[in-house]
């Protein structure tokens, strides 16, 4: 058995939280090691080729986090970070139109104004970036302040700059009383309230009204993510993560997987890897930190195990919701492209097409009303198991990003098309009320629900066009992906309980652990939760650098909202 | 920035190419990038297209050398093909091209760096190569010379006994000459010859070269099932069983089908390894990025320009490891060729098959019906051939566009059992049923698909009986208009990017002038599979492109020769 290697760091997993947490601390000097489980970095951030020249996303599949600091604190442009950015596309969007029941519905000029305030783009100077920065690139205060909307990061960048939104109700509103008051139409607010449930933080849960809508702000405003696709995909835009890690110095070891955290004298002193480990099963030594970026679940239960943690925390972690469903990602190959059916081949800007091959972008469907929205909610959050609900009352939306790509194989697949894809939110296999396998025994029936459902506003999901149609019940998420705990995207609910403060539970809350030396940074363990953000680890750095553990240079600066802990280094440095 | 040969030059602190920053973050612009991307004009030492095995080793040797480099590759992922992908989606991986590494042992690139060597590792089991027959016979190629021998000896002694000597003698061949001469640019016919004629053991190589690969098996084995064995392994990468000029390579591809490797997590894993030791000394990778052409000023190139994106990486040097077609008519544009160029690249032969590849996912890994337990352990097994003419048949239907669905076989690995890392799913075996296969089928690809996927699935039946519907729980099949959709540099499905025959071997690939891989056109390198030594994840081109790279551009080589180059440059070569 070789020696065991030492490392500064050791980091648990190499999705994009575990990743760009290597390359903040390589880059600040220190020597860390990335062990990932499977074959391939990237966790979420992945692209799949299930035949030659396909090529698919399974999760993360839009660009959340363009105002990340990450950008320019890791510098991704030297590392290749390019965008595909669709002109035509936009103007189209402005224009365009909410898919309904009865056809296409105009988002009208109130609608785009009072959400483009509530993003921060009316503002002298529009401040959107400041806002976003706030609400999701800022760690949460520690446990002795108490949360108020004087120092609520978001609520205090509203009332700088666009003090009308700012009200006193705003920290404990919904995402629908925001839009009532801010936006018109009942499609416009349905589509953007089911927007944000697919996101993690729903349209009607309290408490949460502001990072709900902001994180569909995310990807709607234009100088942010808007439909736009790293090239290669989100797996594109880890590759210049990774390779800022690389360049600085962090080794990354595939196929690695980790069974025990080793805890000696309360303090978190290296890992053990599995017996079948690329590396053989070595233990390795960490100096400084052990960093789990793997889910809150197998960080904890598994990997520190119920002898280092009391009773209580395990049964906290153990209640963690993950009740927001998992979505269920639908691709086709067909041998005709697909079309709008007759009732939606007209309107809307004469049926949005984009990217090479002119596709539909169908967006979201049916956004009729919240009633509608209600029941799917029901349907999925009430675990019902598979959907009950009818394929024409099915909510469910079309990610049109992949077209944007023209290197990707919308354009040049010479066998057929390739769709872009369709998701629509399922329960969570852990949540199925038949048990965990029966998302898998119901595969064949839940593809045929999800090709009516589509079918509704599409042609060309027939079976005599269709050839191949991939997808993947959450129980294959889970296994494909371990840390998409219960096949749950987002990790685990963004709502009130589980936000901020709260996340994953307010012991846990500022990414420190009751072992020392042992921190957490993965979706499900801390704020802001998911979307591939870059977030967590540069609200981890603040907590690295009050501990000591990191000292960045110059390149570094700390949230203008964050609040130092008594006693500790504060992370504004100089 | 040279460093001295063998001494590790400091690591720049940023990828070091040149670029005017045009980015400010204007917040008024509501149309504004929020995030700055990689400029338009870039500037590097070096550009390489095609992020495969040669890109990526010329890449790092160059990039540790100080020198700025750019890699494109046109996928979104490095390696080329050494591929480890879940094309049994979802759940199960496994590699769709590049599953057998032949020359781990000789690749100084594996030596000469040290590709966090903890995690990528090498297997090379001893139960190498089987082939079952109908009857429940088998015969086994080990790493180990007497456990080959003792299978030969069920069919006959005396060929034990040949194989024996033989394999004494191509082993040598093989650790002394062809093994180093990979990684050395190659001398033209009349001086190899006067090299070779240097030792008993070059004069000996010299000789079996101007035999037919059919010849060199058949004049040393008698037995039929031997023969068989000896020639599909001498030949299933695409020697010609009847011509005569490249019967050296019947040595190496024996010797190297004894002592094939897997690399542990798939091959993905040494691209994987590469490519980070490129970008830890400080080299760019630009996946998703098609060159579209190589920009030739004043007779000479100069960088290349990013298809779909409006980009222009400028450079000293473009080294392209695609093939010829690629690089010279279609990227530097035949109007920019030299005529007698233009002619050779015009006249380049492709492949003379290509690959059909059936991967499945099962509960249990294929049980053969042979009398050797060893065969279910084995890195690949033959099935479906029983004899010399039936192997030729097969070969020469496949040659004319058609596939004798009565009559033709192939080779199967159980990837699944030397790597369970492959598939999440516990219980679940991946793996691959390969026939070789013609570019053109009659009656075309698309329309015999299920045709062809049940005639190997009952082929494999036949051979190994529990791999029926109970077991398979997926599968997928990989024709050879896929492998150029997945690599359009392999035309027609060329692994090799291109035919081996005597014309295009050597110092003829892919021409005289191009051979060593610099080309007529200054600062315009090929180091692909197009040019020598040849495709298979040999590593040389690259390694070679590099050092010829490194001496135009004045830059002392960090590196060294192996042991094995060195005695070879000093018994060959040296004045």
């Amino acid at each position: 058995m070789a020696k065991d290697e030492e490392f500064d760091v050791i980091i648990i997993g190499g999705g994009p939280n575990g990743m760009t947490t290597a390359a903040y601390l390589a880059k600040s000097g220190l020597s860390v090691c990335v062990l990932e489980e499977r074959t391939e970095c990237g966790g979420a951030c992945e692209t799949v080729s299930p035949i030659a020249g396909a090529r698919i996303y399974p999760h993360a599949m839009l660009m959340y986090a363009s105002p990340a600091p990450g950008f320019d604190q890791l510098e991704l442009h030297r590392y290749g970070f390019r965008m595909e950015w669709d002109p035509a596309d936009l103007i189209e969007q402005s224009q365009g139109g909410l898919g309904c029941s009865d056809g296409w519905r105009d988002i009208t000029p109130k609608d785009q104004e009072g959400w483009a305030k509530l993003g921060g783009m009316l503002g002298q100077p529009p401040f959107s970036k400041e806002l976003m920065r706030a609400t999701f690139w800022c760690p949460p205060h520690p446990a002795d302040i108490e949360v108020s909307d004087e120092n609520t990061p978001y609520m205090q960048v509203y009332r700088k700059y666009q003090p009308d939104i700012w009200t006193p109700e705003l920290r404990e509103m919904t995402m629908f009383d925001l839009l009532d008051e801010h936006c018109e139409t009942e499609h416009f607010k349905t589509a953007m309230a089911f927007a944000a449930w697919a996101s993690g933080a729903a349209g009607h849960w309290e408490g949460v009204a502001v990072p709900a809508a902001l994180c569909v702000q995310l990807l709607t405003l234009p100088n942010m993510g808007r439909t736009s696709l790293p090239r290669g995909g989100l797996h594109g835009y880890f590759h210049a993560i990774l390779r800022c890690a690389v360049h600085h110095g962090a080794q990354i070891r595939t196929q690695c997987p980790v069974d025990e955290i080793l805890i000696d004298d309360g303090r978190a002193v290296g890992v053990r890897l599995r017996e079948t480990a690329a590396s053989g099963g070595l233990t390795m030594r960490a100096k400084k930190a052990v960093i789990a970026a793997v889910d809150v679940h197998q960080a904890f239960l598994d990997l520190v195990g119920p002898k280092h943690l009391d009773p209580g925390v395990i049964q906290k972690l153990k209640d963690i919701s993950l009740k927001n469903g998992t979505l269920y990602v639908s691709t086709f190959h067909t041998k005709q492209p697909l079309r709008f059916n007759s009732k939606y081949e007209k309107g809307a800007c004469n049926a949005k097409r984009v990217g090479p091959d002119r596709q539909p972008a169908a967006g979201i469907f049916p956004c009729d009303s919240r009633e509608l929205y209600y029941e799917n909610v029901a349907d999925v959050d009430g675990r019902k198991g598979q959907p009950t609900i009818s394929p024409e009352h099915a909510m469910w939306f079309h990610t049109p990003s992949q077209a944007f790509d023209p290197t990707d194989c919308q354009g040049s697949y010479p066998r057929g098309y390739i769709s872009a894809a369709f998701e629509m939110n399922v329960t969570s296999p852990d949540l199925h009320k038949e048990g965990e396998d029966a998302p898998d025994l119901h595969k064949e029936a839940t593809d045929r629900f999800m090709r009516d459902s589509f079918s509704q506003m599409l042609d060309g999901l027939d079976d005599d066009n269709v050839i191949h149609h991939w997808s993947a019940t959450g129980r294959e998420v889970e296994f494909r992906n371990t840390g998409l705990i219960g096949g749950t995207w987002c990790g685990s609910r963004h709502d009130e309980d589980q936000l901020w403060t709260n996340r994953p539970i307010p012991e846990l809350a500022r990414y420190r652990t009751p072992i020392e030396g042992l921190y957490h940074a993965h979706q499900t363990s801390g704020h802001p939760g998911g979307l591939c953000l870059m977030a967590i680890p540069y609200n981890l750095m603040h907590i690295l650098i009050e501990d000591g553990v990191a000292e960045p240079g110059a390149w570094w600066y700390a949230s203008p909202y964050y609040i130092p802990e008594e006693g500790k280094i504060s992370a504004f440095m100089r | 920035m040279p460093a001295g040969a063998g001494v590790e030059p400091e690591r720049p602190n940023m990828p070091n190419f040149k670029y005017e920053s045009k980015f400010r973050y204007d917040p008024n612009d509501p149309f504004g990038h929020m995030q700055e991307e990689f400029p338009d004009e870039s500037e590097f030492d070096v550009v390489i297209i095609g992020a495969g095995p040669n890109g990526l080793i010329a890449g790092a040797y160059l990039a540790k050398a100080g020198l700025s480099v750019a890699i494109c590759e046109r996928r979104f992922e490095v390696g080329g093909g050494l591929a480890t992908e879940e094309n049994l989606f979802p759940c199960y991986a496994s590699n769709p091209h590049v599953l057998y590494h032949m020359m781990v042992d000789y690749m100084p690139a594996l030596r000469d760096f040290d590709l966090e060597q903890p995690s990528l590792t090498w297997i090379k089991p001893n139960a190498q190569t089987g082939m079952v027959f109908e009857d429940g016979s088998s015969l086994l190629l080990a790493r180990q010379v007497q456990d080959t021998k003792d299978s030969i000896s069920k069919f006959s002694y005396k060929d034990a006994n040949s194989f024996g000597r033989a394999v004494r003698d191509w082993k040598r061949m093989v650790h002394d000459i062809i093994g180093p001469a990979t990684y050395i640019p190659p001398l033209p016919p009349i001086e190899m010859t006067m090299a070779m004629q240097r030792t008993p053991l070059g004069e000996r190589m010299m000789e079996i070269g101007e035999e037919s690969p059919i010849d060199i098996i058949t004049s040393t084995f008698e037995d039929e099932r031997v023969r068989t064995l000896m020639l599909y392994a001498s030949c299933m990468w695409g020697l010609d069983p009847r011509e005569s000029g490249l019967g050296f390579m019947v040595p190496l591809m024996l010797d190297r089908t004894m002592n094939k490797c897997y690399c542990y997590g798939g091959s993905h894993k040494f691209a994987g390894a590469l490519a980070r030791e490129f970008v830890k000394h400080g080299g760019l990778i630009l996946d998703a990025a098609a060159v579209e052409s190589i920009l030739i000023e004043d007779g000479r190139a100069a960088g290349v320009r990013i298809a779909h994106e409006g980009r222009t990486l400028r450079s000293k040097v473009v080294m392209s490891t695609l093939d010829p077609h690629t690089t010279f008519l279609d990227m530097v544009g035949a109007d920019n060729l030299p005529a007698e160029l233009r002619q050779d690249i015009e006249g380049w032969s492709w492949d003379k098959w290509s690959f059909n590849t059936l991967h499945v996912a099962a509960n249990e890994p294929p049980r053969y019906a042979a009398d050797d337990p060893w065969i279910d352990k084995c890195f690949a097994t033959v099935l479906g051939i029983e004899s010399v003419d039936q192997l030729l048949a097969h070969w020469d239907s496949v040659v004319d566009g058609r596939l004798d669905l009565d009559s033709f076989g192939g080779h199967s690995t159980c990837e699944s059992l030397l790597d369970p890392t492959l598939s999440d799913r516990p219980g679940k075996y991946v793996s691959m049923f390969q026939i070789h296969a013609p570019y053109d089928l009659e009656g075309g690809w698309i329309d015999r698909h299920d045709e062809v996927m049940q005639a190997m699935l009952a082929k494999w039946r036949k051979a190994a009986p529990n791999m029926g519907p109970e077991s398979i729980v997926a599968s997928t099949m990989e024709d050879p208009g896929e492998i150029e959709i997945r690599f359009p540099q392999m035309r027609r499905g060329s692994i090799k990017h291109g035919e081996y025959t005597p014309l295009q071997m050597g110092s003829f690939r892919p021409t005289q002038d191009c051979s060593a891989t610099d080309t007529p056109i200054e600062g315009l390198y090929t180091c692909g599979a197009s040019t020598f030594p040849g495709g298979l994840v040999l590593g040389g081109p690259g390694y070679i492109g590099a050092g010829r790279v490194a001496d135009d551009l004045g830059i002392d080589r960090w590196w060294k020769p192996t042991p094995e180059m060195e005695r070879y440059i000093k018994d060959y070569l040296e004045e």
